[in-house]
């Protein structure tokens, strides 16, 4: 069991580098800063958004997470229009900014909101002149 | 002999008006014991209330225990108002010690509750119930406050009732626009990316209001270490619910912050306010109540 000292001293590194490879591993992989977690980011799905105002406005625009998603000037009293947006379970915020006359008497904007499965859902927005306001369907 | 009578008359007559002057002038004697309700009793009351505000920005309210000179003005107070909903638990030794006359106002009976998760730890904290005590982490709570301290204010000084009512329609319109400045910030973040995860249970109110869905952690309030299984448990909810960040109201000890941030790869979003009101931006409602918004938004979206 004696044997060389030398012979001895290579099988203690051997085992000294054995056990610290795995060492290494376990102690670098802590260290590293794992990846963000994965939000499962709802699909981008067709939506049917029809407007209904008791008085023409002189615009109206559609924001859907602070960005501007549809606008249109002058319109008629009724407007239809089909978005792709993600619409998760929890459901949608659409934000509503609509201008009337200065001078019109308090108006309203029906939308109603056709979600993916076809079910529709309808919210009111009541104002006068300048109107912005959140909506969340369903 | 009506010349001398003169300066008599008008002594007396002087005598009589000194005191009901006086009295005019007398404030309503307010003590609070709550932040919020320090603000809202300055805002409706004005110039004609003293507000001894017995819990200080930054103290948490759920530790604080009221000292002999707190107990000496709640004595001389006519109002006394407490955020309730088992905040206070010292309510009893209040009302016994100080044999006060003032009315107790427990303005958060006022309005329903929401209980906090079964599961949610609250370690370092004292809750006699489940129900969640943060009532005011919703805008519409806090107008009912509001409405509560304004009557009560004009019940005691029915004088002042007109000055109250304007002065409170004043703050409600405030508070109006902040909740639409919140649903306009609030609409950046997706819905499903509402997750709140937190061990201090103090959101609920906030999170029914503005569609955010809560994750509460039990074991991570106090500065001591929690188990090593309760930390794995952290982990797994985070990774399983896809949280992107957490914030550091809700996890107190930094090692175990370090431990969790590196194994899901969610940033620390910021502080948030959960107790009351704050210093600097935070020293009032509005800017306590839009740190904590913005926070989030930034910190999810």
């Amino acid at each position: 069991m004696r044997g060389s000292p030398l012979l001895r001293a290579v099988l203690a590194f051997l085992a000294i580098l054995a056990l610290g490879w795995p060492l290494h591993r376990l102690t670098t992989a802590a260290d590293a800063p794992r990846e963000q977690p994965k939000t499962v980011v709802a699909e981008a799905k067709t939506i049917g958004l029809r407007l209904t105002f008791t008085l023409a406005p002189k615009s109206v625009k559609v924001l859907h997470l602070g960005q501007e998603v549809w606008s249109e000037s002058a319109p008629a009293a009724e407007l239809k229009h089909t978005l792709k947006l993600a619409y998760p379970a929890e459901g949608i915020d659409l934000q509503f900014q609509i201008e009337w006359p200065a001078d019109a008497p308090l108006a309203a904007m029906r939308a109603t909101l056709t979600d993916p499965d076809g079910d529709p859902h309808e919210h009111s927005v009541w104002g006068t002149s300048s109107v912005d306001e959140v909506v969340t369907f369903p | 002999m009506l010349r001398r009578m003169k300066p008599r008359v008008l002594f007396l007559l002087s005598l009589l008006v000194l005191p009901l002057s006086a009295l005019a002038e007398a404030k309503l004697r307010v003590s609070s014991f709550s932040t919020i309700l320090t603000e809202i009793a300055q805002q409706v009351g004005g110039e004609r209330v003293a507000v001894t505000a017995h819990v200080k920005p930054g103290v948490d309210p759920h530790e604080y225990e009221p000292k002999p000179t707190d107990l000496k003005t709640v004595g001389d107070a006519q109002i006394i108002l407490l955020s309730a909903k088992h905040m206070e638990g010292y309510v009893g030794k209040l009302k016994e010690s100080t044999g006060t006359k003032g009315t107790l106002i427990e303005v958060g009976d006022g309005f329903s509750s929401l209980k906090m998760k079964p599961e949610a730890g609250h370690e370092g904290h004292a809750h006699a119930s489940d129900e969640d005590p943060h009532w005011w982490h919703s805008v519409a709570n806090m107008g009912k406050a509001t409405k509560i301290v304004r009557d009560a204010f004009s019940k005691a000084s029915p004088a002042d009732a007109a000055l109250f009512a304007g002065n409170a329609a004043k703050y409600l319109a405030k508070l109006d626009a902040l909740q639409k400045w919140t649903k306009t910030e609030l609409a950046k973040l997706p819905r499903d990316q509402r997750k709140l995860v937190t061990s201090h249970d103090a959101f609920q109110y906030f999170a029914k209001e503005n569609g955010f869905t809560i994750y509460a952690i039990e074991g991570l309030s106090s500065a001591d270490q929690p188990s090593s299984k309760k930390v794995a448990e952290i982990i797994a909810t985070i990774k399983a619910r896809g949280v992107k960040a957490i914030f550091s109201e809700s996890i107190k000890n930094p090692k175990v912050l370090t431990e969790i941030t590196r194994e899901t790869g969610a940033k620390v979003g910021g502080e948030l306010y959960a107790d009351g009101l704050g210093d600097g931006a935070a020293a009032t409602y509005e800017g306590m109540f839009k740190h904590n918004v913005s926070t989030l938004v930034n910190a999810l979206k």
